[in-house]
């Protein structure tokens, strides 16, 4: 489903000295993927997560989304890709305070004028239910715990019914038992056909998924 | 639930600020609005008591020549005095005109150099309400001539004539009774004996006539020379003159109220402004994460541009009303309290000015320019917040 080629990046900024952060990282990611990438803490996970789902645009290198080349796309159909096939779930600050969970989970229709529609509504409150919120649609972010935050992120990020999810350490900022119950809910989305591809330096969580992908200073050291 | 959700739901979380930022930014529209009414009234009124020191525009009948001497006209040549106008025709031309509420009193004259005893001294028939009007400076000794044959004299000429209060006089054939005696002015009027129009023309045969006419009209929302030219349209044959020094002088100062009330709402208006923009900014800074998780849902920066513009846009809306409404009864208490209410009320009866009240319109301009103002303030907030790289704002440092 996606094509990673040969991409490298380096920070204008000249963080890490001016290296590199990724130097030529080439994958696959293929259609019911639960890819797991590890890698110690500054080996260019994130930025590598960032660059497949559009969010950064890499130095060179393609990325090939269904066969074409996202890498070169221009801003409004990077946006309607953000807003449509691609979801994006982060280790923290997920939510907006002011919002309750369920206008969380609408925040993907609130990108216009236009009122949210009464299908979207419901499909809104299906996803909390299944992400396990049933009776918590109207509670701020500030009345929930992490773990029941991470799971109003999730089910903002599957309301539009995207085709591919990407988690940055998801489980980061969540104790053992609360990480490995998103964990599970992540496996159950995939049974279910989504295609997942996931940040986390925990060990415990890296074999989550069928494949895993190890990183090492900008390089891939593993694939398999 | 629509994109304006998002930052109406933030002002209302953060009731507190938004209340004091749309407080603040409301108090300076308040000061604006009232600022402008007062200044308006005061102005007006200022410019009604300097337009009761003398007229602005002369009416007089075509002459080749130019003439110098009492209020524009030569008493040394009288004999060509014989040109004149029609006085009552005239005037009601002259208030009929488009501007016409801005003509505060037509005052004819017509002269005669009469001889009392063997003294020679100038008759000058003017219509008194309409003269007082124009010389609100005059004190008299005495009355003021109300009735047919009565007269007011000049201070010099009653010394000269021996005239007093009470005393009587026989000019060009006809009896007069001194009404009054003008205190010393300084002026031309000091020379000459003043009497009903209406007698000096029934003296002189000039029916109907006058020589030239003076003219006082408020110039504060016109230029003169609009009225000047409104005036030509309706008399073509006769001569008007505007008297640019004496107006110059009077806008000056009406010119210089409004100026110092504009500028003080200009600094005010630019305080609110970066207060806003401020207040914006650091809420752009605290709210990174905010902005990297729309534009990793797909917001395009041009939604996240309106999203932080319209939160000022909604303080400003606000601020524009309660300015608005606070400015109108702001600025009718404060002029009860100069009491030019009182005057402008009066000028009211007179069909001139307007007392202060609710104007749809300008309520309407208030509105607009206000959200133009919050706009503006939110630019380069709302652009940094665009602008904003949803990478580094969602990577945990
Ligand atoms: N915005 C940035 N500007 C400059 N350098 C950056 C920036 N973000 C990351 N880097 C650098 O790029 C390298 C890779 O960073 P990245 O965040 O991808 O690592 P990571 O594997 O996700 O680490 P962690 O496990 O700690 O999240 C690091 O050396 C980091 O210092
Ligand atoms: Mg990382």
């Amino acid at each position: 489903m996606i094509a990673v080629k040969n991409i490298t990046k380096t920070y204008a900024g000249g963080g890490n000295g001016g290296a590199p952060a990724l130097r030529g990282v080439s994958f696959d990611v293929r259609e019911g993927d639960f890819l797991c990438v590890t890698g110690r803490s500054g080996s260019g996970k994130s930025t590598l997560l960032h660059v497949v789902s559009t969010l950064l645009r890499p130095d060179s290198g393609q990325i090939l989304y269904r066969g074409e080349d996202v890498t070169r796309l221009p801003e409004p159909e990077l946006n309607r890709l953000r807003l449509g096939d691609f979801s994006m779930i982060f280790q923290m600050h997920h939510l907006l305070a002011y919002l309750t969970a369920l206008e969380n989970t609408l925040l993907p229709f609130m990108s216009r004028l236009t009122p949210v529609k009464d299908a979207e509504l419901a499909a809104a409150r299906l996803c909390l239910d299944k992400v396990g919120l049933a009776g918590k649609h109207d509670r701020l972010p500030g009345s929930l715990s992490g773990g029941e935050q991470q799971r109003v992120a999730i089910a903002r990020a599957l309301v539009k019914k995207p085709k591919a999810l990407f988690a940055d350490e998801p489980t980061g900022s969540l104790d053992k038992k609360t990480g490995g119950g998103i964990i599970d809910l992540l496996g159950d989305l995939n049974a279910e056909g989504m295609t997942v591809t996931m940040v986390t330096h925990d060990q415990a969580y890296a074999n989550a998924g069928n494949r895993k992908l190890t990183m090492e200073d900008g390089v891939l050291a593993s694939d398999g | 639930m629509n994109i304006l959700t998002i930052p109406l739901r933030n002002l209302r979380r953060k009731w507190l600020k938004t209340c004091l930022l749309t407080g603040v930014f409301a108090a300076a529209v308040l000061s604006v609005v009232g600022l402008t009414y007062v200044s308006r009234e005061v102005g007006q009124s200022l410019e009604k008591k300097l337009t009761q020191f003398g007229a602005n525009i002369l009416v007089e009948p075509k002459v080749e020549s130019l003439s110098v001497g009492y209020g524009g006209f030569n008493l040394g040549a009288v004999a060509y005095a014989a040109k004149s106008l029609d006085a009552s025709a005239a005037a009601a031309k002259i208030r009929s005109i488009a501007l016409h509420e801005r003509i505060s009193s037509v005052a004819p004259k017509l002269i005669e150099m009469a001889k009392v005893g063997d003294k020679p001294v100038g008759l000058i028939g003017v219509d008194f309400e309409q003269e007082q009007l124009i010389k609100n400076y005059w004190t008299v000794t005495g009355a003021m001539p109300d009735k047919p044959g009565e007269v007011l004299a000049g201070s010099k000429a009653a010394s000269l004539l021996g005239l007093a209060v009470g005393s009587t006089l026989t000019a060009s054939g006809r009896d007069f009774t001194v009404a009054g005696v003008l205190d010393e002015t300084g002026s031309e009027d000091d020379a000459v004996i003043f009497a009903g129009l209406r007698d000096v023309q029934e003296a002189t045969g000039a029916i109907g006539q006058a020589n030239f006419i003076e003219v006082a009209a408020l110039c504060s929302a016109c230029p003169i020379d609009d009225i000047v030219a409104q005036i030509r349209a309706l008399l073509p044959d006769v001569e008007i003159v505007a008297m640019q020094k004496v107006v110059k002088s009077r806008m000056y100062a009406i010119d210089f109220v409004k100026n110092l009330a504009m500028g003080v709402c200009a600094v005010l208006l630019l305080t609110a402004c970066f207060m806003i923009a401020l207040s914006l900014l650091a809420s752009v800074n605290e709210r990174k994460h905010e902005i990297g998780i729309l534009r990793s849902l797909g917001f395009s920066r041009a939604k996240v541009f309106a999203i932080f513009c319209f939160e000022a846009v909604a303080i400003g809306c606000a601020a524009a009303v309660a300015g608005y409404l606070g400015g109108v009864l702001a600025s009718q208490k404060t002029l009860a309290m100069l009491d030019v209410a009182g005057q402008a009320e009066q000028a009211a009866h007179a069909g001139h000015a307007s007392v202060v009240g609710f104007d749809a319109a300008h309520f309407g301009l208030t509105l607009a320019a206000v959200c133009l103002i919050s706009v503006a303030a939110s630019i380069a907030p709302a652009w940094k917040a665009a602008n904003t790289d949803p990478c580094e704002a969602l990577v945990m440092l």
